[in-house]
C-alpha cells in the first residue's frame, strides 16, 4: 500500500480518538491569582539540579502556556528539567467577562511582577532568568526594563519589541479606520476568534497548506502526533484582556512606544536601556508573525554589555516546538544560561561538563542586532 | 507507485500555486484600500453592538436591576482587593525574612 493511502487510513482511524494529550511534565501550582498560575515543574529525581537559578518561562497573553511543554518528545520544559534546570512557568489561564477591566499594569507588572518575586524567593541568590515568548516576551523585557531587581538575564524568544514593519499586523492597527476602542467597548475581552482571524490573514493559505502536508505525511506516526498537538494548541487560544489590549495596541502597535522610550509601567518609565542584565534576542528566519527586525530591536536598545542574537532557521512555533528543537535552539539556550549561572563574582562553581562561554563561541558568528534594528 | 508520482506532480503544482496565491495576497490584504474599508466597516459593527449592549442595560438597570457590567465591576474590585491583600501577604513576609536574617 502507498504511504498515501497508509496515511489516509491512519487519519480515518484517529479522527475518532479526540484530543493528543498536553501539558504531560508532572508539575505543581505553586501560586495562584485571579486566573493566572504559577507552575512549577517537578524536578526528576534521577536528575540533580546543576543550576543554581530558576528559569522563569513567560508565554503569550493569548496563547496556552503548555505550547512549551506539548508531549514528551516535544516539550522544551520537560527537555530543561532533564538538563537539571529549576523551571517555573506562568499559565495566565482563561480571563473571565469582569477581566475586561485588567489593564496592562495589572498583567505586566502585578502579575508577572508577583511570578517573578515567587520564583526568586525560591532561588539562592533572589534573581531568576526569564524567558519570555511571543508577546510574553514584550511583557518580560517591558517588566524588565521597569523593574530589573530579579532578573537574572533575558532571553526574548521571537518577541515583538519593534511594532512599525510593513506587515499585515503592524499595517493594520496602524489604519485610522481601525478603531481599538470600539472593539473593547463591544465585547469587553477582545474574543480570540477575533484575533485568530487576523493571524490567519497573515498567511491566508496556510490552512490549505497544513492540509495537503497533512495528508502527505500522515504516515508518519511521528509526524502525525506532533501535527495534531501543535494543532489542538492553535485552536485552543485565550481572549486579551480589554483594557490590557487597548493600551497594547494603541501604545506599542500604534505608537511604537516601547522603541521610541516613551512606554510606562504603572506610572515608572520602561526603557530598554535600563535593561543592563545578559539579553539573548532569538529570531527565526521564517517567522511570518514576529519579523526578525522586530524581535531583533531589543538589541539595538539595550545597555547590556553581554548581549547577542540567535538567529535560526525554522518558523515561529515549529523552530521552538519541533522534535529538531532539541538539536538546536534549547541546547543553546541551556547553555547560555549555565554560561551565567557560573558567576564567579558570586562564588558559584561551574556545572560539570558544560564550559562558560560555549554558548558566546557560538552566537558569535550571528549578528549583535538584526538587520535595520 | 503510479498514485504518488501524481501526487507528488500535483503537490509541486499546489506549492507553486500556494507560494504565489499567498505573496499576491499578501500584497492586497496590506493595501490601504482595502484596509480602510474593513476597518471602518468593522468599527461601525463594533459601535452598533456596544450601542444596543448600552441600551439593553439601560433598559435592565430601570427596573433598579444589577446588569452584566454592574456584575463584571463587581467582580473585578473583588479581585483587585485579593491582589492587595496578596501584596501585603508579600510585604509582611519580606519583614518576616528581614528580621530572621
Amino acid at each position: 500500500m502507498s504511504k498515501l493511502f497508509d496515511g489516509l487510513k491512519k487519519l480515518v482511524d484517529r479522527a475518532g480518538r479526540g484530543l493528543p494529550p498536553v501539558g504531560q511534565t508532572p508539575h505543581d501550582v505553586v501560586f495562584a491569582e485571579n486566573k493566572w498560575r504559577l507552575l512549577r515543574f517537578r524536578p526528576r529525581p534521577d536528575v540533580a539540579r546543576r543550576f543554581r537559578t530558576p528559569i522563569l518561562l513567560v508565554p503569550s497573553l493569548i496563547n496556552r502556556w503548555y505550547i512549551l511543554d506539548l508531549q514528551p518528545g516535544r516539550s522544551f520544559a520537560e527537555w530543561l528539567v532533564a538538563q537539571g534546570h529549576d523551571v517555573y512557568i506562568i499559565d495566565w489561564g482563561t480571563p473571565g467577562a469582569e477581566d475586561r477591566y485588567l489593564t496592562f499594569d495589572d498583567v505586566c507588572d502585578r502579575y508577572l511582577g508577583r511570578a517573578l518575586r515567587q520564583v526568586a524567593r525560591r532561588s539562592p541568590d533572589g534573581v531568576a532568568h526569564v524567558l519570555g515568548y511571543c508577546l510574553g516576551g514584550t511583557l518580560a523585557t517591558i517588566h524588565a526594563a521597569a523593574r530589573p531587581e530579579r532578573v537574572a538575564s533575558l532571553v526574548a524568544l521571537a518577541a515583538p519589541i519593534d511594532f512599525h514593519d510593513d506587515g499585515l499586523l503592524s499595517v493594520w492597527t496602524r489604519t485610522p479606520t481601525f478603531d481599538v476602542g470600539a472593539i473593547v467597548d463591544a465585547f469587553g475581552n477582545v474574543p480570540w476568534p477575533l484575533m485568530q482571524a487576523s493571524f490567519h490573514l497573515l498567511k491566508p493559505t496556510l490552512n490549505l497548506a497544513k492540509v495537503v502536508a497533512l495528508v502527505d505525511r500522515a504516515w508518519d506516526d511521528e509526524f502525525l502526533d506532533g501535527f495534531l498537538a501543535t494543532e489542538r494548541w492553535g485552536n485552543d487560544n485565550v481572549s486579551f484582556p480589554g483594557e490590557c489590549y487597548r493600551r497594547y495596541i494603541e501604545e506599542l502597535y500604534r505608537g511604537n512606544a516601547l522603541v521610541r522610550g516613551a512606554f510606562t509601567l504603572s506610572a515608572r518609565p520602561a526603557r530598554l536601556d535600563a535593561i543592563d542584565c545578559p539579553v539573548l534576542a532569538v529570531t527565526f528566519g521564517h517567522d511570518h508573525i514576529v519579523p526578525r527586525a522586530s524581535a531583533g530591536a531589543l538589541l539595538a536598545g539595550v545597555s547590556s554589555p553581554d548581549q547577542a542574537e540567535l538567529h535560526l532557521a525554522g518558523g515561529h512555533v515549529g523552530a521552538v516546538v519541533s522534535r529538531k528543537a532539541a538539536q538546536t535552539l534549547w541546547p543553546q539556550l541551556s547553555r547560555w544560561w549555565a554560561a551565567r549561572d557560573t558567576d564567579e563574582a558570586r562564588g558559584l562553581e561551574p556545572p560539570d561538563g558544560d564550559a562558560p562561554g560555549v554558548a558566546h563561541a557560538e552566537m558569535a558568528t550571528a549578528p549583535a542586532a538584526a538587520p535595520g534594528a | 507507485m503510479q498514485t504518488e508520482t501524481i501526487w507528488d506532480l500535483w503537490k509541486k503544482g499546489f506549492t507553486a500555486w500556494e507560494g504565489a496565491t499567498a505573496s499576491y495576497l499578501e500584497k492586497v490584504l496590506v493595501n490601504p484600500s482595502v484596509l480602510g474599508p474593513a476597518g471602518a466597516m468593522l468599527t461601525a459593527a463594533m459601535k452598533t453592538k456596544a450601542a444596543s449592549d448600552k441600551a439593553m442595560s439601560a433598559w435592565w438597570a430601570a427596573w433598579g436591576l444589577p446588569n452584566r457590567r454592574d456584575q463584571e465591576r463587581a467582580l473585578h474590585k473583588l479581585n483587585q482587593m485579593e491582589s492587595r491583600l496578596l501584596d501585603l501577604e508579600e510585604k509582611l513576609e519580606d519583614e518576616r525574612d528581614a528580621r530572621v536574617k
